[in-house]
C-alpha cells in the first residue's frame, strides 16, 4: 500500500520570510531523504498567523497536516514532520 | 494614448575607426501622443564632419516639418544651408522625414519626404507593401546635379511598420558577400523572414537586427555608418499592477471589476491582496518554489494573472533595480526579474494600490526594513517615466 504524504506548507509571506522562512525554503538541502520523500512540500502565501499578537506564536509559520506552528525554525521543521510520519 | 501607439526606435553603428556618426536620427512626439516626426539624415563623408551636415539636416527638416511651408522649399532652404565640403567643393546631405499622425480609428496618416535615402521601406506584418510615390524635381539654383525628392502619403493600420535605413545599410557587404552589397531586395526579404518567425518584434528589436546583420556582412568592420529606424504601429502593451488590500473590505468587489476590466498583462503583488483576488476570481494561487533568491521570495502562479508576487520586499527590490538599470540578465532568476521584466515590456504601467496597513509588518523585532506601500510605488513611478520613458497611472483603492 502506498504511504501517505504529509502535506508540509510553508509561508511566504513578507513577514515570515524575513524572519526565518527562507531559510526553511531551503528544505532540500537540511532535510534527509527518508524524510523528503514522505512529504509533500510547497509555499503558501500568508497564513494569517503573525496578525495574532501573542508572545507564544511569532513568524515563520509553517502548516504540516491542516496545523500551523509558530517560530518553525530547520531543527523545528524536522521534529514536526517525524512527529507526522510517526502519528 | 488611445487603442493605438506608434513604437519608434532606431539603432546604430558607425563606420570602423570612427567615434562619432554620419548619420543622425531625430525623433520627437507631441505630449498629446498623436503625432510623431523621425528625421533620418547621412552627411557627405565620415566622421565629424559628416556629423556637423547630417545633424544641420536632420535638425532643420525637423524643425521645418512642424512649420507651414511646403517641403519643396524646405528642402532648399536645407540646401542652400549646408556648408561645401572642402575636398568635394559640393555641400551635400541625404535626409527622410516621416510626419506621423493617429487618426484615431483611422489609422495612422504618413506624410513621407525623401532625398536621396534608400527609398523607405512599408510592411504590413511580414508582407512588403509598395506605395505611391511622386517625385518633384527641385531645380534649384547652382545645383550640381538633379535633385529630386520622393514624396508619398499612405496610411498605415495596425500591424503596419515603417522601415527607414541609410545606404551604410543597403551597401553593407558589397564587393565581400554581395557585389553590389545586402540591396534593397535583400534587406526587404531579411525583414520578412524576420518579421514571420517574430511578428511582435519591437522596433528596437529590429532596428537592431538589421544593423547587427549589415555590420556582419561588412565583416565587423562597417565600410560606412549603418542606421537603420523603425516605425511600428501596434496596440499599446499595458501592464496592470495591483498592490495592497484595499482601505475597506467593501471596495473589494470594484477592485475585482478593475482587474477584470483591464486589457493587458497583469501582476498582482502581495500575499494578503493575492488572497483577495483569488477569492474574488475563485483562482487558486500555487507558490512556485523554482523561482526565488535570499532576498527575494517566491513568486506564485494564479489562472488569469501574468505574475503574483511577495509584495513590500519584492516591490522594493524592483524599485532600486529600476533606478539603478540594473540589465536584466545581471538578475538572479527570482520574481523581481520577471516583475522588471514585464515592466519593461510595457508602454503603459497602471499601479491600482490599496492603501490597507499590514499590522505584521510594523513589528519592531523584524530584522529587515520594510517600506510603506505608497512611497515605494512613487519610486518605481518615477524610475519608469525618467529612465524608461513609460507612461503610468495611479489610482488608490
Amino acid at each position: 500500500m502506498a504511504q501517505r504524504k504529509i502535506a508540509v506548507k510553508i509561508c511566504v509571506g513578507t513577514a515570515c520570510f524575513v524572519q526565518g522562512g527562507a531559510d526553511l525554503l531551503l528544505y532540500e538541502d537540511f532535510l534527509e531523504p527518508s524524510l523528503l520523500e514522505r512529504c509533500v512540500i510547497e509555499g503558501t502565501g500568508c497564513l494569517g498567523g503573525c496578525k495574532v499578537q501573542d508572545a507564544k506564536s511569532g513568524a515563520p509559520f509553517v502548516e504540516v497536516d491542516g496545523n500551523v506552528h509558530a517560530n518553525v525554525t530547520v531543527d523545528r521543521l524536522r521534529q514536526l514532520i517525524k512527529e507526522a510520519i510517526d502519528a | 494614448m488611445n487603442g493605438i501607439f506608434i513604437d519608434v526606435d532606431y539603432s546604430q553603428t558607425y563606420k570602423a575607426g570612427q567615434r562619432i556618426g554620419g548619420d543622425v536620427f531625430l525623433q520627437s512626439k507631441e505630449e498629446k501622443g498623436n503625432r510623431v516626426v523621425c528625421t533620418l539624415s547621412d552627411g557627405l563623408g565620415s566622421g565629424v564632419k559628416a556629423n556637423v551636415l547630417a545633424n544641420l539636416t536632420a535638425h532643420m527638416a525637423h524643425k521645418l516639418s512642424f512649420g507651414p511651408m511646403h517641403l519643396t522649399n524646405s528642402a532648399k532652404i536645407i540646401m542652400n544651408t549646408l556648408p561645401v565640403c572642402n575636398e568635394r567643393k559640393i555641400s551635400y546631405s541625404t535626409f527622410t522625414i516621416a510626419d506621423v499622425r493617429s487618426l484615431e480609428e483611422k489609422g495612422i496618416a504618413v506624410q513621407l519626404v525623401e532625398y536621396d535615402n534608400p527609398p523607405s521601406m512599408r510592411f504590413s506584418r511580414d508582407l512588403p507593401v509598395p506605395f505611391e510615390v511622386n517625385s518633384i524635381d527641385l531645380k534649384r539654383e547652382g545645383a550640381f546635379k538633379e535633385e529630386t525628392i520622393r514624396q508619398s502619403s499612405f496610411t498605415m493600420q495596425e500591424g503596419d511598420r515603417l522601415i527607414m535605413c541609410t545606404d551604410g545599410v543597403m551597401q553593407s557587404g558589397m564587393g565581400k558577400t554581395f557585389p553590389l552589397g545586402w540591396r534593397q531586395s535583400g534587406v526587404s526579404s531579411f525583414i520578412s523572414e524576420l518579421i514571420g518567425r517574430h511578428p511582435e518584434i519591437s522596433s528596437r528589436e529590429l532596428a537592431a537586427a538589421i544593423t547587427r546583420k549589415a555590420y556582419a556582412l561588412d565583416g565587423y568592420a562597417a565600410k560606412d555608418d549603418i542606421t537603420c529606424a523603425v516605425l511600428y504601429v501596434r496596440r499599446p502593451r499595458r501592464t496592470l499592477v495591483v498592490t495592497g488590500p484595499p482601505f475597506t473590505k467593501e471596495r473589494d468587489d470594484l477592485l475585482g471589476r478593475k482587474i477584470r476590466e483591464f486589457d493587458g498583462r497583469k501582476i498582482v503583488s502581495g500575499g494578503t491582496t493575492a488572497q483577495i483576488v483569488s477569492r474574488l476570481f475563485g483562482a487558486k494561487v500555487s507558490v512556485d518554489l523554482s523561482c526565488w533568491s535570499r532576498d527575494v521570495p517566491p513568486a506564485s502562479k494564479m489562472e488569469g494573472m501574468d505574475l503574483v508576487t511577495e509584495g513590500m520586499l519584492t516591490l522594493s527590490k524592483v524599485a532600486t533595480a529600476l533606478e539603478q538599470k540594473i540589465p536584466l540578465h545581471n538578475m538572479p532568476n527570482d520574481a523581481v526579474r520577471r516583475f522588471v521584466s514585464i515592466l519593461l515590456d510595457s508602454d503603459q504601467v497602471s499601479f491600482i494600490v490599496g492603501t490597507k496597513i499590514n499590522e505584521a509588518h510594523q513589528d519592531p523585532s523584524i530584522p529587515v526594513e520594510i517600506g510603506i506601500r505608497r512611497t515605494i510605488i512613487s519610486r518605481i513611478r518615477r524610475a519608469l517615466e525618467q529612465h524608461y520613458l513609460k507612461e503610468t497611472i495611479l489610482e488608490y483603492i
